[in-house]
């Protein structure tokens, strides 16, 4: 049924103050991975999408016996989920609108795209929205993603900071109060802060030198999506993710092995470095592979 | 109208064909056809689409010492009422731009159909027969255009990572509109990319003058078409298979 100009919505179910959660894709496909394996994992139905020709040209022509079929489009769909103890409204964009030939989107069309989002989430009375997008970090590939937060208000952050493995963005290590977070994960909360919505970004940290490579990063997504999981008391089964994650594994070794000598062992000291108190996923598994070991040793140098 | 589209005159139309060319495609199909409509039906530009907001207008290309500005006009050609629309492929906005020549097309002109214009690179040799591989928008119109051997039954789609093309989302746009049109695909061997290939757009022009009644004789170009083979039969004989290049050349040259 039409709606708006632009926005195609197929149904408008009664949803009480939903949050809105937004993945677009960018480094690593963090956000965009993040928010479709929730939507998988929750079962969200689809709601409507907006109309793609004004923000991107089309990736697929179909022809058959010669006449035109279709033309596809990158789709940018909403879905919603009444949860039960509260409803989520999700949005995935396929690709950014960018112009003129950039990466990332900015200008005139991202914020009209930006705009036609919130659209839809004042539509269904949303008060809060989430996006979620990728932090380059100066870790390593080993340890587990962090998750740095910025929200458009005090009061958020500290809510934000009594989540596990989550910092602020002026938290992390030889940053300093000023950042930046490019596109529409980024813009789409500076519009919101512009419309009265509360927004929060949660980005999952990857290795500086994996966030050029063209592979997506899920143990970043990972983080990011039990982050989500404990702020809406989800359950979410993350077997998909560790599964990717343990095969993107392998790709980033022999990525990492190729990298000179002295560069992986600039890399590798990150790991050593890692601060006090921060147990790292490998660090766990070795814990829980060795802990009776020690008992066990204790116990025989007692006996000599 | 648009404030993006100038009128510079009104003529009279009554529901015309129109023809649509690119400049910059191979063989330099799109800007021939349509000059050559435009020529010998004594087209008058009548309308033009504002660049700014689809060009990136950041200086001026010089070629040979020519100034090369982006064009997108429309020529009306009232006796046969008949529509050219030749343009620089937009480099930004394709949807809007598109849709700006449908307004024109649709909203004044009042266009029974409309035909684009466009190459393939084909690995064939310029001696082979050029046979159209078009695109039709409905069957409706691939079968009222079935006696002119237009169509291959083609199937395709656009492979992963690629584009589709700008007459492909012409055709799109145009269905979604419901004016009746097709895409004229036709093959330029890969040597004539960057030259003249009158034989292409000779074939183009002898189905236009047959469903369009235009009574194009077409000699002149059969007369291009033969002095262009033997130019390159001669590059052959004397350079040998491995001297494309000059002989590339020397035929875009003589035919230019």
């Amino acid at each position: 049924m039409g709606w708006a100009v632009g926005i195609i919505l197929h149904s408008e179910p009664e949803l009480e103050q939903p949050d809105m959660i937004v993945g677009w894709p960018g480094i690593g496909n963090i956000g965009v991975l993040t928010v479709d394996t929730l939507r998988q994992q929750i079962e969200a139905e689809e709601l409507g999408e907006i109309e793609p020709w004004d923000y991107f040209y089309p990736n697929k022509v179909i022809i058959r016996g010669s006449v035109l079929h279709d033309l596809e489009f990158p789709t940018s769909k909403f879905y919603y989920k009444r949860l039960a103890n509260r409803d989520l409204l999700l949005f995935i964009g396929e690709e950014q609108p960018s112009g003129h030939g950039r990466m990332y989107a900015e200008g005139g069309k991202a914020y009209e795209m930006a705009n036609r989002v919130l659209d839809v989430a004042e539509k269904f009375g949303c008060r809060r929205i989430y996006t979620s997008g990728a932090a380059v970090a100066l870790t390593h590939h080993s340890l587990r993603s962090r998750v740095w937060a910025v929200a458009t208000e005090k009061r958020l952050l500290a809510e934000m900071k009594g989540y596990a493995n989550t910092l602020l963005m002026s938290e992390v290590e030889g940053r300093g109060d000023v950042g930046n977070i490019t596109g529409l994960n980024g813009l789409l909360i500076g519009v919101a802060k512009k419309r009265g919505f509360e927004g929060v970004c949660l980005m999952g940290e990857i290795p500086d030198y994996l966030s050029r490579v063209p592979f997506p990063y899920p143990k970043a997504s990972q983080s990011v999506l039990e982050m989500l999981a404990a702020i809406l008391g989800v359950e979410v089964d993350m077997s998909a993710l560790s599964d990717m994650t343990a095969q993107m594994e392998g790709v980033i070794n022999n990525v990492f092995r190729q990298f000179p000598s002295e560069v992986r062992d600039r890399i590798d000291q990150r790991r050593r470095e890692a601060q006090p108190g921060m147990i790292t996923e490998e660090d766990e598994k070795w814990i829980k592979e060795h802990i009776d070991d020690f008992f066990h040793r204790e116990d025989g140098d007692k006996g000599q | 109208m648009n404030e993006k589209v100038h009128f510079l005159t009104r003529p009279e139309l009554h529901t015309p064909t129109m023809v649509v060319g690119w400049t910059m495609d191979a063989g330099r199909l799109g800007r021939r056809v349509t000059d050559y409509l435009v020529r010998k039906l004594g087209g008058q530009a009548f309308c033009e689409i504002e660049p700014a907001d689809f060009f990136p207008l950041n200086g001026v290309a010089i070629v040979n010492d020519i100034v090369f500005f982006p064009e997108s006009r429309f020529y009306a050609c009232p006796e046969k009422d008949l529509v050219v629309f030749l343009s620089t492929p937009p480099s930004y906005e394709w949807y809007q731009f598109l849709s700006l020549i449908l307004d024109v097309a649709q909203d004044y002109c009042h266009v029974r159909e409309i035909y684009t214009v466009g190459s393939m690179i084909a690995m064939g040799a310029h001696t082979a027969r050029r046979q159209f591989f078009s695109t039709m928008g409905s069957p409706e119109l691939k079968m009222e255009l079935s006696r002119y051997d237009l169509t291959r039954e083609t199937d395709f789609e656009t492979p992963p990572g690629g584009r589709p093309t700008l007459n492909s989302f012409f055709l799109w746009v145009a269905k979604r509109r419901g004016i009746p049109s097709a895409n004229l695909w036709i093959p330029i061997p890969f040597y004539l990319v960057s030259a003249d290939d009158p034989e292409a757009y000779r074939g183009v022009l002898d189905f236009l003058s047959d469903r369009l009644n235009l009574g194009f004789d077409l000699a002149d170009l059969d007369e291009q078409a033969g002095l262009q083979n033997e130019r390159i039969m001669k590059g052959l004989t004397t350079y040998g298979q491995h001297s494309r290049k000059l002989i590339v050349s020397s035929v875009s040259w003589s035919v230019a």
